[in-house]
């Protein structure tokens, strides 16, 4: 999609077409495929977190207080992509 | 002779298949840019090479394959690396027949040969790499492709070879 195509959804509040944006981002152009990719990266970041093993908060706390939402949200899109990496079961024609 | 810029939009249907994939992605213009002609001949005139396939040097900076507006920097890859000081980052194409012989994707090598053959005068220091994915067209038009042009008249080149991935 391009930009003034999300630009104009965002205008509208058009969320059916901001949700079907983003599926088929992470879906390589294909919706489905792009829901389970999001449900696939959130799976594997909660396996990490079932033996509570002790995680840098100071780390998480300081890049939430002091980096700008813009960052975070860049931040947000690389995270995906690495879960879902990380996940072993990679669906994207390229790499990282 | 002005006619053949008018010319309509080729393969309407694999456009057709790109906006079902990427709605509101293909971008339509009206205005065409002139056709350069060769003012020397081929083997005396320096080439550059211009790629959409996200092959960089290894140690650079990674595009950013995942932003979702795209990334609009390019890489300046030194015409005369050898393939393993090359690596390929873009998410948007298969890469693994390029991961085997990066020449199916960024023909650098056979560059060099026809340089080496004097098929053509030389090869520009460097050729010109960037992302494919970009959602952006004005960034795209207006930065990437102007930045990408004045640095190849800045590397003398005559002529470009410019090849989507």
């Amino acid at each position: 999609m391009s930009l003034p195509y999300l630009k104009e959804a965002i205008e509208n509040d058009d969320k059916e077409k901001l949700i079907r944006y983003v599926r088929l981002h992470f879906g390589d152009g294909n919706e489905e495929a792009g829901k389970k990719e999001i449900d696939k990266s959130w799976i594997e970041a909660l396996k990490l977190l079932l033996d509570s093993s002790e995680t840098d908060r100071e780390f998480i706390f300081e890049t939430l207080e002091n980096k700008d939402a813009e960052t975070l949200a860049h931040l947000y899109f690389s995270l995906h992509f690495y879960f879902v990496k990380r996940s072993g079961e990679w669906i994207h024609d390229g790499n990282l | 002779m002005t006619e053949i810029y008018k010319q309509k939009q080729l393969r309407t249907e694999v456009w057709n298949t790109v906006n079902e994939r990427y709605p509101g992605s293909m971008i339509s213009k009206d205005d065409y840019v002139p056709l350069s002609f060769l003012k020397k001949p081929l083997s005396e005139s320096k080439l550059t090479f211009i790629s959409t396939s996200g092959v960089q040097p290894v140690g650079t900076l990674p595009f950013d394959t995942v932003h979702p507006i795209g990334d609009y920097t390019y890489r300046k890859v030194p015409s005369s690396l050898k393939p393993d000081e090359l690596e390929i980052h873009q998410l948007k194409y298969p890469t693994v027949g390029a991961n085997q012989d990066i020449n199916v994707i960024f023909p650098i090598e056979r560059l060099q040969e026809l340089a080496q053959e004097g098929v053509i005068g030389g090869l520009t220091e460097n050729f010109f790499s960037f992302i494919g994915y970009n959602m952006d067209p004005e960034q795209l038009e207006q930065k990437l492709a102007e930045d990408i042009a004045d640095a190849a008249v800045r590397d003398h080149a005559d002529i470009a070879l410019l090849s989507p991935a």
